[in-house]
């Protein structure tokens, strides 16, 4: 099959995302598709019927042509949510055995469980390291009572020591912490204190993210088709109140603490927001910066295949009887959309992508004509850098400042 | 069934506003049947939205009523309707310079106001017979007799001279018809003479063109004649003729004295401007009337398109909006913040704000206007001579002016004795100068001041109503020019000046009013890259600052397979946004933010 100029061929997915859209409860800055309540736990929860729904679409996404011809297993898979770790062991397995079946996993393979380190949320982690988790991300957030509070997390900062010992305990190899700076009522102080106490934990990676507080309505997301959920009205109002308590300026000087303290501690700043141990990076992570192709299954999923962004609609009903058809005609693919990328978009999409790495770009893909304007800018400014083998990559401004370049790019 | 001269009468209705004018106009129409009830709306002559929403007239019009008097003989009654605002007292004297009486119409509650003052010296001065109509006497705080009283007193007006009327409930209105038949002089003019009429408004109709408003002064004019424009010289074969009911209805012919309409043809009001005197183009008038002085524009503003692409839209409506109010002038220009547009003289603020909702409701634009300024008198050093300028932006450099000299003007303000302690503290704050004052009544004060126009166009009405509980009324006139003590403000962003930021101020406001600016700027400029200095100056001494710090940060947000989609939208918006910025040196300024500060109503930065 053809394909219009300078477009590449689709390529079969070696990575797989799996959305699990269940939380005990919604956390008001959160954008993901979640259900929570009598949704997620109790008689009536409706995760088995998410499990029974997910397992056909794995099957069907495997037809469809996102499992390799040449038989290539995948390198990498994600479980994310949601709080997967609700997901009881049978559960997982199942998920994991319908995988194995329909794609086949790679000796050696990356699979990440995204995990709350709540008692009630973290899970068996015995269960999750055999059935197969190599890797779980906990979301602690922070390690101040009040920030925690305030985020509506369910959890103590002596949860998140005894969730990551737990999990170390169970033999899981690679631990990461998500980390919340820019949040309302936090001090330089609190962050340099969640910071250090997050290292003492000894994790083999960090992410730390700016709490980024939109509006996915006003974005247009969340109609019948769309990828995300309308926030609740307590949400709304939750982030109207915090925004204005929020300081660019402080939240630049928590990054360059980080920055800073992490480096000192051993930690490679691999990208934008995420720092690691070597060799513990997140591999599949990557694969989104280095625009491989990744498989996506579950409400609100995003899939690529080198080509095409995908995605599957947020919500749960529209997903679960598109797969399984009570009058037992033959399941569907999900409702969704998807989005061809012409071949302009697609290098911008790439020069940002990789921009996000530490490792930058090769400066040749800057020196296209559409990109020079914003490159000698980006210079000039400060942002960008020139590195010893020919690459150009951002400064550590630039890091802080990269929408500017990038909406240069776009 | 044409009328004889003796038995016209060419009337206005002049009053303060919300005196009761318009809806005095409709119970006259409607006694005479000159429309019937069930067609009755109320300000039948204020057909724009705009006029029947402020509840003022803008545009001058003119009716026609037959009215049977209990002389047994039928009356052409010619009512020429009046704007009621200050800033239209150059279409008022016109109006009144077509009519050989006035109603003067005051309300009962409110007594005498500052425009019932201006209209009847107006009137006056034009020689009409005046009959005093004391309106509203139906509400229940109604004081006739105080009114009475006030008439006598102010303007010495007979005390069994004034009629008493309630438009509203009809009461009184056959009184006021037969005192028009009896008191109002019929009109002069010889009937055979030669044709001269003299146009005191128009319009521009797409399929009659030019239609002309004119009052036959002498000779008369047939429906199948040619006339000519004395002024302008032009002729035309015209194509329809005659009087408003209050639609235009035609007729055969129009003679000396009548008031009617000339629809002429022409595609071009300039061919056919108000003042001047229309004749017949066969036996044409050797001399013309005296028409009137032009208008005099006071108010100075840019008015620009929000968005660059309307600009062609706003010419075009522009030309058409003043092919019907000829009272406002325009000329293009163009400013770094907002892009093309015209500079545009008007004949006060309401006129202004009047002019700018018409393009924008007529025209379906969206417009932003620039801060109201007046003409400004420099005097340049070593006797190069007078410029007068009306656009801080043009205003020479501080080294070459020998002296500035403004418009004044005379304001007579009429408020209840309390408050008169605010009022004359507005005054003083607006470098006014208090001549005198009076007692109209034991409780109401009519007081002298003379200001600087500057002053007044600013808010000094809304000041006015606000600091008087909206009991204070105002009138003014121009009084000529006076040496001030002014200074142009720069607004500088990043070392630039901001032409469309730029004004005059009086040198000891220049500071303060240079903080504001400054102030309300550092809120609106986004961050940039770098800092951004945000300076006023006289010259080139700096008299406020603010900064704008450097950006530090720019969403730092994760950036996952879901996030990927979203993002780019993001970042494309963030795009289109830095494309619609404006570019002041290297820094990019929303519009919105230049608009915000145009558009505050702060009169202590204004």
């Amino acid at each position: 099959m053809s394909t219009a100029e300078g477009l590449p061929l689709p390529e079969p997915a070696l990575g797989l995302y799996v959305h699990l859209p269940f939380c005990v409860s919604i956390c008001p800055y959160c954008d993901f598709v979640v259900y929570a309540g009598a949704d997620a736990r109790g008689p009536r929860n409706r995760i088995d019927l998410l499990v029974d729904a997910l397992i056909v679409e794995i099957g069907l996404r495997a037809e469809a042509g996102g499992a390799d011809p040449a038989g290539r297993p995948l390198s990498t898979i994600y479980l994310g949510g949601g709080t997967p770790s609700l997901l009881p062991a049978a559960a997982l397995l199942r998920i994991l055995g319908a995988i194995r079946a329909a794609f086949g996993i790679a000796p050696g393979a990356e699979i990440t469980l995204e995990a709350n380190p709540g008692p009630d949320e973290r899970g068996d982690p015995g269960a999750q390291a055999e059935a197969g988790i190599t890797r779980i991300s906990f979301g602690a957030q922070s390690f101040a009572p009040a920030e925690l509070k305030r985020l509506g997390r369910r959890h103590s900062p002596a949860d998140i020591g005894l969730a990551l010992s737990a999990a170390r305990d169970a033999g899981i190899p690679s631990i990461n912490l998500d980390l919340l700076y820019d949040v309302p009522g936090q001090t330089l102080g609190s962050w340099a204190d969640s910071l250090d106490r997050a290292i003492a934990l000894g994790p083999e990676h960090l992410s730390l993210y700016a709490l980024t507080l939109d509006d996915p309505e006003a974005e247009g997301l969340t109609g019948p088709g769309g990828d995300h959920l309308p926030p609740t009205a307590g949400a709304r109002r939750w982030r109207e109140r915090a925004q204005p308590e929020q300081d660019d300026d402080r939240a630049a000087a928590m990054y360059h603490l980080a920055a800073h303290r992490l480096r000192e501690a051993g930690f490679h700043g691999y990208e934008l927001a995420n720092w690691a141990l070597p060799g513990h990076e997140s591999r599949h992570n990557l694969g989104y910066w280095e625009r491989r192709s990744i498989e996506a299954v579950g409400p609100g999923a995003h899939a690529f295949d080198g080509q095409v962004r995908r995605w599957n609609a947020a919500r749960l009903d529209g997903y679960v009887a598109a797969l399984l058809p009570g009058s037992g005609g033959p399941p569907s693919l999900p409702p969704g959309g998807e989005e061809i990328l012409d071949a302009a978009s697609a290098s911008a999409e790439s020069l940002i992508l990789g921009l996000r790495l530490d490792r930058g770009v090769p400066l040749t893909t800057l020196l296209e004509p559409q990109f020079m304007d914003a490159f000698d800018w980006a210079v000039a400014a400060g942002l960008l850098e020139e590195t010893d083998d020919a690459r150009v990559r951002l400064t550590t401004r630039g890091r802080l400042l990269s929408n500017e370049l990038f909406a240069r790019l776009i | 069934m044409p009328i004889p001269q003796e038995r016209l009468r060419n009337f206005s209705i002049i009053a303060h506003i919300d005196h009761g004018k318009s809806t005095l106009a409709d119970r006259l129409l409607e006694t005479t049947h000159t429309i019937e009830a069930r067609l009755m709306t109320s300000q039948v002559l204020d057909s724009m939205d705009l006029e029947r929403e402020k509840g003022i007239t803008i545009k001058a019009r003119a009716v026609r009523l037959d009215y049977l008097a209990r002389d047994g003989l039928t009356y052409g009654l010619n009512l020429i309707d009046t704007p009621g605002h200050v800033d239209f007292s150059y279409e008022v004297s016109r109006s009144l310079q077509a009519c050989e009486g006035a109603i003067l119409v005051v309300d009962a509650a409110q007594g005498i106001e500052a425009q019932t003052l201006a209209n009847v010296h107006l009137a006056l001065r034009e020689g009409l017979t005046i009959i005093p109509v004391v309106n509203k006497i139906d509400l229940p705080s109604a004081q006739p007799d105080a009114v009475i009283e006030e008439l006598e007193n102010v303007l010495a007006i007979p005390r069994e001279e004034v009629l008493l009327a309630s438009a509203k409930e009809g009461i009184g209105i056959d009184a006021i018809l037969e005192a028009i038949v009896a008191r109002i002089p019929s009109p002069k003019g010889d009937p055979h003479g030669p044709l001269q009429g003299l146009i005191f408004d128009s319009h521009y109709d797409a399929y009659k063109g030019v239609v002309v408003y004119v009052r036959l002064a002498s000779g008369t004019l047939h429906a199948h004649d040619t006339i000519r424009l004395m002024a302008s010289g032009v002729e035309s074969d015209l194509l329809e003729l005659g009087v408003f009911r209050p639609q235009l209805v035609p007729v055969q012919a129009l003679t000396a004295g009548e008031v009617g309409y000339v629809a002429t043809g022409l595609k071009s009001v300039r061919d056919a401007q108000v003042g001047d005197t229309l004749t017949n183009a066969k036996a044409p008038a050797t001399i013309p009337l005296p028409g009137y002085k032009e208008a005099k524009s006071l108010v100075f503003a840019g008015i620009y398109p929000l968005s660059g692409d309307d600009y062609p839209l706003l010419r075009d409506a522009i030309e058409r909006l003043h092919l019907n109010d000829g009272s406002f002038t325009y000329q293009p220009e163009s400013s770094v913040a907002l892009g093309f547009g015209f500079r545009c003289g008007f004949l006060g603020l309401l006129h202004m704000e009047i002019v700018q909702e018409r393009l924008e409701r007529e025209f379906s634009l969206d417009l932003i206007a620039s801060a109201p300024s007046v003409q400004y008198r420099v005097v340049l050093i070593g006797n190069r001579g007078t410029l007068s300028v009306d656009n801080p932006a043009f205003f020479p450099n501080a080294g070459e002016i020998e002296a500035i000299e403004e418009p004044w003007v005379s304001l007579a303000v009429i408020t209840p004795a309390t408050y008169i302690g605010p009022l004359l503290e507005l005054s003083t704050s607006r470098r006014g100068t208090f001549i005198g004052l009076e007692y109209l009544d034991p409780s109401r004060v009519l007081i002298r001041f003379e200001l600087p126009l500057a002053e007044l166009i600013i808010d000094y009405f809304d000041q006015l109503k606000s600091r008087s509980q909206g009991y204070a009324s105002m009138d003014y006139e121009e009084i000529g020019y006076r040496p001030a003590n002014l200074v142009k403000l720069d607004i500088m962003v990043a070392g630039e000046p901001v032409d469309a930021l730029s004004l005059i101020v009086h040198r000891d406001r220049a500071a303060s009013t240079g903080r504001q600016l400054t102030e309300r700027l550092k809120a609106l400029i986004p961050r940039q890259m770098f800092e951004v200095p945000i300076q006023a100056a006289i010259g080139s001494n700096v008299v406020a600052r603010e900064t704008v710090r450097a950006m530090r940060k720019n969403v730092l947000a994760k950036c996952y397979g879901g996030d990927i989609s979203r993002k780019k939208k993001l970042l494309e918006k963030q795009k289109e946004g830095k494309q619609r910025m404006k570019r002041v040196g290297s820094v990019e300024i929303p519009q919105e933010a230049f608009l915000a500060v145009l558009r505050m109503d702060d009169g202590a930065a204004r």
